[in-house]
């Protein structure tokens, strides 16, 4: 059942929904990623956004997309500002605006209505982002199945504003996807009844594990505070004097690394860390490591993670979110340190850095339970999801 | 074919049916189907049934029994036969289904190919005005999980025992042949009971799938009502019978304890608390059926509930009605000392009766609670009414008795007492008080008799504070008591409502109603008798719910929550930092805590000392937790911890002297300089070396490096804990003070005697704790535990301390002090040679009391290090907390300076041999001191007064 089992023959037409359609970041490379998956299994697939985004935050997208796109507004729609008491209600300049916002908002779903309703049977919208929904709200979704989405886990959305909104503007759709299951049994007693969990696509998945020979500990991401790099180099301080041969090497870029290199030289690592840059050939990268190292203080469902055990590498993670549990299963395909404990970290690489046999064990191990992540298992569950909710 | 059937069972509910199938009809899943099966209902019911299945052809389908059954089990056997979907639920006529209900149930069921399916019930409570909802068993159902067979998880078998809120898969039904019993009351409970043991898999999904609507009239609480259970009970436990035989068939035992636990835990329980207004003939017949069923429970159950628990198992098996209803009277009030207890040979009982019994002697041993060293004015004591009368106008006469446990109100002690009537909603503080005419001592219980012109006096308003309780506010010489007055065998439904005039005038209402409330406590309700009354009463209860109401109660809302906050810690945190901090400094005025206010104890006391000795210009205040201060020195200034004062001494001080922290939202001014004398040498890492503090986000960070940064001056007694505490605090080396623990002076100044002199001299406190000069003295001191929350644990001896007494009692004085955050109760049997010294805030002169030291990880081994004698390390848990979550900065094993135990046994062996092994350890004590306390000399306390109070110019 797991092959276009719903819908007109030939397949469905299925709307992807986000913010914008080139906007940098995971939503976007995920909405290509699926877009493609599916015109491959033969659905026609429309890349929806609501608004352009300024030429520093565009993602560089291929030539020629096999799947159309389309942005409803030509410039940024004013800000919502919420006006409260009396005060608010006193504000006519910006009480107009909001109105001028609310027409304009109306018209886009208008838009998206004319595209919906020209949409056959069994025609599925999904939206990525929680702030896409407002429009979607607004529009005729009659005969439609739709899906809202979460692509951060659930103690993420509750930091910010986005934990109201999404039980406000998701509460209705056909299912609500988070990227876990713990995070969707979260969102469950927070009173959404409507939620299901899907995780998200593996990029690549080579035919065969790293050698793991190079004495190269990796570590890729953005250099900011959430990441952890400090942790991570208190963890180093720990382990490296036992490993004088072995090297930290850090893929990425970010604020935070002048502080970062500082705190290094502070512990006296100079010698053994790597400052490697941003990398666009990531495999590359890892292949060179025999051992991946991530210290995130919060994550949600972090591909760079599950990147490292496709390459087959050892892994060895704090446990921050669910997301990190749902991909990593202590002990069998790799190492798992109670977030903040940089001594149990450090102990984790330790092992992994003096024991060959383990590293092999745990990286073989992971290399092929990550498999659950390929590309054509998560299409084959998201076709089957899409038939599950015309029933 | 449908994927799920919902049979809908209905019995003369024509009023509500439509609801229930609308709830199916609604559902997101399209698929599924109602069958209505009808008991032969006398109202229309069956005429809905075929109207609904006339207008949904094909989605439902009416049936109607031959007769009605007098139950549930037959109308959803039918059903099953009916239904054609792959899954079935049950559905009741006046319950709903939630929206999502079957295609989560579906969802579930199809991924794992489970044969039951289970989601979370929940209550919905229909006279509550704002039909406020309960879920059934939350924890149950936290979280999704499948199970292989019921044994993985008994709790599920034992407590959701409905069968409503489950989707069966059809099938599996059939094949197993499962149907509900029939002519029996709680039928669920069976049914579900053998679901649950048949299924090859479960799922549990934590959504809500099923509405329980609830109706709890007040009328069914009444004695008449009750009378009926009886019939109930019979049933009940026939029910538990079969599901018992069932679990036996299977060889399930380990469900089977589980269960009898749950039924001493809960079961009895519910049927205990009424028990004292039924007549004796109910009870017997209670006890006969009740006592047959425990017969057959399973001892080791009694292992898994609480002492009161089992105490009213044990007494409902001797029908001891005497001292069974105190201990349910218990049971209902947690923490309630009911019962006058009794000692015997060093233990103390629930009650004196039945200790001839081996086994009564184990369960009514009651020594652990500590109801004989908890002081008495902090045990809650039960008092029962004992007679209610009244003039059928306002005055009642009440009389009744407080337990005296123990006999701990002396006989000669002065009693006073006063009636509290309290509304139960304050808004304001409202309560009314009446003197107590008779208060007299009579043996193992007070006795009082008060009366009380109620009805001239207590003024209700009349609207919102609708519930008065009734308190009975005793002193017994220096305690002050204050008790619920629990209602017993008195009766009060003949009792007179009293005419009472609220403020808001008798148009709103006019009576006071005596009444039980559900733990059995007396209390009085307002209620509308007058036409007038009752009229306004229909008026406001209308008004109350319309839309200006709802406008005036928000802002009285919002207005009581501003008066709230004033004096809230957001509004004080402000006042200091925008007025307090803005007056001048004072000259001289010196702000000392130690341990959050606590004690009056550590560094800080030894430098209040210090200038007091030397007679230094200054003005001490010391700050106090808690209601009232003890033991805290009489000549200086006490202010409460955040109380206005304390905020203004902090804001105006010239000097901050403590050893853990002032409040974190305090900001230091420049003008004070703060002097952290800390409280101990580290062992378990800290501060930023702690991986909590890692963990935290960036603005966690900066609060605490902002609190850490105040210190001006820190004080540390080695160089470990400059490359330790100093690291984890990032302190600046210029703020240590490398002069050592002016705590430990006195323990350097008695090892420089004592080296000197050659002996020994104990102090006074040897004198008041009565310790023989000829036996040793060891102190135990432990650190606390905290569990994976960090929540702190309580303390529980890790050996067995009678045993102790008894093998070393005549050698040794044991004195047992916990860590400030946990408290410890002694048996009596082990008075004289274990004492409990937790309530000396300073531990310094018990330290050079004791000959010895035990301890597990107490930062106390490195002071006392300082004395240079024996010590002994019981780390009976050494893996659980080296290996934590917080880590330590060494190996203990490697570097304590005495022999580590893990064993109680080998604790009492090592201390049997213990002057032979000691000596042996010398000299890793000196490297233990130079390393831990290099810089504790015996001035410090000296230094510092020097350096800041003294010298001129500073």
């Amino acid at each position: 059942m797991s092959q276009q089992s719903g819908g007109a023959p030939g397949g469905r037409d299925i709307f992807l929904v986000s913010n914008s359609v080139d906007e940098l970041g995971g939503v976007t490379t995920w909405s290509h990623q699926m877009a493609r998956l599916f015109s491959e299994r033969g659905h026609r697939v429309q890349v929806i956004g609501i608004t352009p985004v300024a030429e520093e935050l565009r993602q560089r997208l291929p030539q020629e997309l096999p799947y159309g796109t389309t942005t409803l507004y030509d410039a940024h729609p004013p800000q919502a500002r919420a006006l409260h008491g009396i005060k608010g209600r006193l504000n006519a300049p910006e009480r107009r605006r909001q109105a001028s916002r609310r027409a304009g908002m109306r018209a886009r779903a208008e838009k998206l209505s004319e595209l919906f309703r020209a949409a056959r049977p069994g025609a599925v919208v999904i939206v990525t982002q929680v702030w896409a929904m407002e429009w979607v709200a607004l529009a005729d979704t009659k005969g439609l199945t739709v899906i809202g989405m979460s692509h951060e886990s659930y103690e993420a959305s509750h930091k910010s504003s986005r934990a109201a909104r999404v039980r406000r503007h998701y509460r209705e759709v056909d299912r609500l996807l988070v990227l876990t299951e713990e995070d969707a049994d979260l969102w469950i007693r927070a009173g959404m009844e409507n939620v299901a969990s899907m995780p998200n696509p593996l990029p690549f998945m080579p035919d065969s594990p790293a050698p793991r020979t190079g004495k190269v500990v990796a570590s890729i991401g953005r250099l900011s505070f959430e990441k952890g790099l400090d942790l991570l180099l208190d963890a180093w301080a720990d382990v490296a004097p036992r490993h004088p041969d072995w090297v930290l090497r850090i893929y990425g870029a970010g604020a935070e690394e002048p502080v970062l290199r500082a705190h290094c030289a502070s512990l006296g690592l100079s010698d053994s860390v790597e400052w490697r840059g941003s990398t666009d050939d990531v495999l590359g990268a890892l292949r060179e490591a025999s051992v991946f190292a991530q210290a995130s203080r919060a994550e949600g469902f972090p591909i760079t993670l599950l990147e490292a055990m496709a390459a087959g590498l050892a892994v060895a993670a704090f446990d921050c979110a669910p997301g990190v549990r749902e991909i990593v299963t202590h002990g069998e395909d790799g190492l798992l340190a109670r977030l903040g404990n940089t001594m149990e970290l450090a102990a984790h690489l330790d092992a992994l850095m003096s024991d060959r046999g383990l590293r092999d064990r745990l990286g073989d191990t992971g290399f092929r339970r990550v498999r659950r992540y390929s590309s054509a298992e998560i299409t084959d569950r998201w076709e089957a999801l899409m038939a599950f909710l015309e029933r | 074919m449908p994927d799920v059937s919902v049979v809908v069972i209905v019995y003369n509910d024509a009023e509500r049916l439509t609801a229930a199938v609308q709830s199916v009809l609604d559902q997101t899943l399209r698929g599924v189907e109602v069958v209505i099966v009808d008991d032969y209902s006398q109202d229309g019911s069956y005429a809905v049934a075929q109207g609904l299945e006339a207008a949904h052809p094909g989605r439902v389908r009416a049936f109607r029994l031959p007769e009605n059954s007098g139950g549930c089990g037959a109308p959803r056997n039918h059903g099953i036969r009916q239904a054609t979907g792959t899954y079935v639920m049950f559905l009741d006529s006046d319950d709903v289904l939630e929206r999502n209900a079957c295609r989560n149930m579906l969802a579930a069921a199809e991924r794992t190919g489970s044969d039951l399916v289970s989601g979370m019930c929940v209550r919905v409570h229909l006279d509550d005005r704002w039909h406020r909802t309960t879920e059934w068993y939350p924890w149950i159902y936290s979280r999704t999980r499948t199970l292989e067979s019921i044994t993985e998880y008994p709790d599920l078998l034992v407590y959701d025992t409905l069968s409503t809120n489950k989707c069966y898969r059809r099938a599996f039904l059939l094949e197993q042949g499962l149907e509900f019993p029939v002519g029996i009351h709680y039928e669920d409970l069976l049914f579900s009971a053998q679901a649950y043991v048949a299924a090859r898999r479960i799922t549990l999904i934590p959504n809500h799938v099923y509405f329980w609507n609830v109706v709890e009239k007040a009328s069914s609480k009444s004695i008449s009502n009750r009378r009926h259970e009886i019939a109930n009970f019979v049933h009940r436990m026939e029910i538990h019978r079969r599901v018992d035989e069932l679990l036996a068939a299977n060889g399930h035992t380990a469900l089977k304890t589980a269960k009898d636990t749950k039924f001493l835990k809960h079961d009895l329980v519910l049927h205990l608390r009424d028990l004292p207004l039924l007549s004796d003939a109910y009870r017997r017949e209670f006890a006969r059926l009740a006592n047959g069923y425990l017969a057959g429970i399973d001892p080791a159950a009694y292992e898994n509930v609480n002492h009161l628990q089992a105490i009213c198992a044990y007494l409902l098996g001797k029908e001891d009605w005497d001292n069974l209803l105190p201990a349910a009277d218990a049971m209902a009030n947690k923490g309630r000392l009911s019962s006058p207890l009794a000692e015997r040979d060093g233990r103390v009982y629930w009650c004196a009766e039945h200790l001839d019994d081996a086994e009564g002697r184990r369960i009514l041993d009651v020594t652990d609670q500590g109801f004989h060293t908890t002081p008495v004015s902090a045990l809650r004591l039960g008092n029962r009414l004992t007679s209610y009368a009244d003039d059928g106008r306002g005055t009642i006469t009440l009389s009744g008795a407080v337990v005296n446990p123990l006999g701990r109100i002396a006989p000669g002690a002065g009693l006073k007492a006063s009636l509290e009537f309290r509304a139960r909603r304050q808004i304001g503080v409202r309560s009314f008080s009446f003197p107590v005419a008779t208060v007299r001592h009579a043996g193992d219980s007070i006795e009082w008799t008060a009366t009380a012109d109620i009805g001239s006096t207590v003024r209700p308003l009349g609207i919102i504070d609708a519930v008065w309780d009734v308190r009975l506010k005793l002193t017994a010489g220096r305690d002050r008591i204050t008790t619920r007055v629990s209602v017993g065998g008195v009766d009060l439904e003949n009792a007179a409502r009293l005419r009472v005039r609220p403020r808001l005038t008798r148009l709103v209402s006019d009576r006071f109603a005596p009444e039980m409330t559900r733990k059995g406590n007396l209390s009085y309700v307002l209620t509308a008798q007058g036409a007038a009354a009752v009229r306004t009463r229909t008026l406001i209860d209308s008004a109350m719910h319309g839309r200006t109401a709802g406008v005036v109660k928000r802002s009285l809302r919002r207005a009581l929550k501003a008066r709230r906050n004033l004096g809230s810690g957001e509004q004080k945190v402000k006042v200091y930092h925008e007025v307090f901090s803005k007056l001048p400094v004072r000259k001289g005025t010196v702000v000392f805590e130690s341990h959050m206010g606590k004690q009056y104890s550590d560094s800080p006391k030894a430098i209040y000392e210090e200038l007091v000795r030397q007679g230094a210009p200054f003005e001490a205040i010391w700050s106090y937790a808690g209601a009232r201060p003890t033991g805290f020195p009489p000549e200086a200034t006490l202010v409460k911890r955040w109380s206005w004062p304390y905020l203004r001494a902090l804001a105006r001080a010239e000097y901050w002297v403590d050893n853990q922290g002032f409040p974190l939202a305090l900001a230091k001014r420049p003008g004070t300089t703060y002097i952290q004398t800390w409280h101990g040498s580290a062992l378990k890492r800290m501060g930023f070396h702690e991986p909590r503090t890692k963990a935290q986000g960036k603005e966690g960070q900066a609060r605490f490096q902002a609190a850490v940064d105040r210190f001006d001056h820190f004080l540390i007694r080695s160089e470990h804990d400059a490359r330790t505490l100093a690291k984890a605090f990032r302190l600046r080396d210029e703020v240590l003070l490398r002069t050592g623990y002016p705590r430990n002076d006195a323990l350097v100044a008695a090892q420089r005697e004592e080296a000197q002199s050659g002996e020994r001299v104990r102090g006074p406190l040897a004198t008041e704790l009565d310790i023989d000069p000829d036996k040793r003295v060891l102190l135990y001191a432990p650190t606390f535990r905290a569990g994976a929350d960090g929540a702190v644990e309580g303390f529980e001896f890790p050996f067995d301390v009678e045993e102790f007494a008894d093998r070393l009692g005549d050698r040794f004085t044991l004195l047992v002090r916990t860590h400030y955050l946990n408290s410890v109760s002694l048996p009596p049997s082990v008075a004289g040679r274990v004492i409990d010294v937790s309530r000396y805030h300073d531990i310094t002169p018990l330290l050079a009391l004791a000959d010895a030291l035990i301890t597990d990880y107490s930062s106390v081994m490195f002071d006392y290090a300082v004395l240079d004698r024996p010590m002994l390390f019981f780390a009976y848990d050494y893996e659980r907390y080296a290996t934590d979550i917080r880590g330590t900065y060494f190996d203990l094993k490697e570097k304590a300076p005495g022999p580590v135990v893990a064993t109680a046994d080998e604790l009492l062996q090592a201390l049997a041999a213990f002057d032979e092994a000691d000596a042996k350890y010398a000299e890793a004590r000196q490297r233990f001191l130079t390393e831990f306390g290099e810089y504790d000399r015996g001035d410090a306390a000296r230094q510092i007064v020097a350096k800041f109070f003294t010298r001129s110019g500073k």
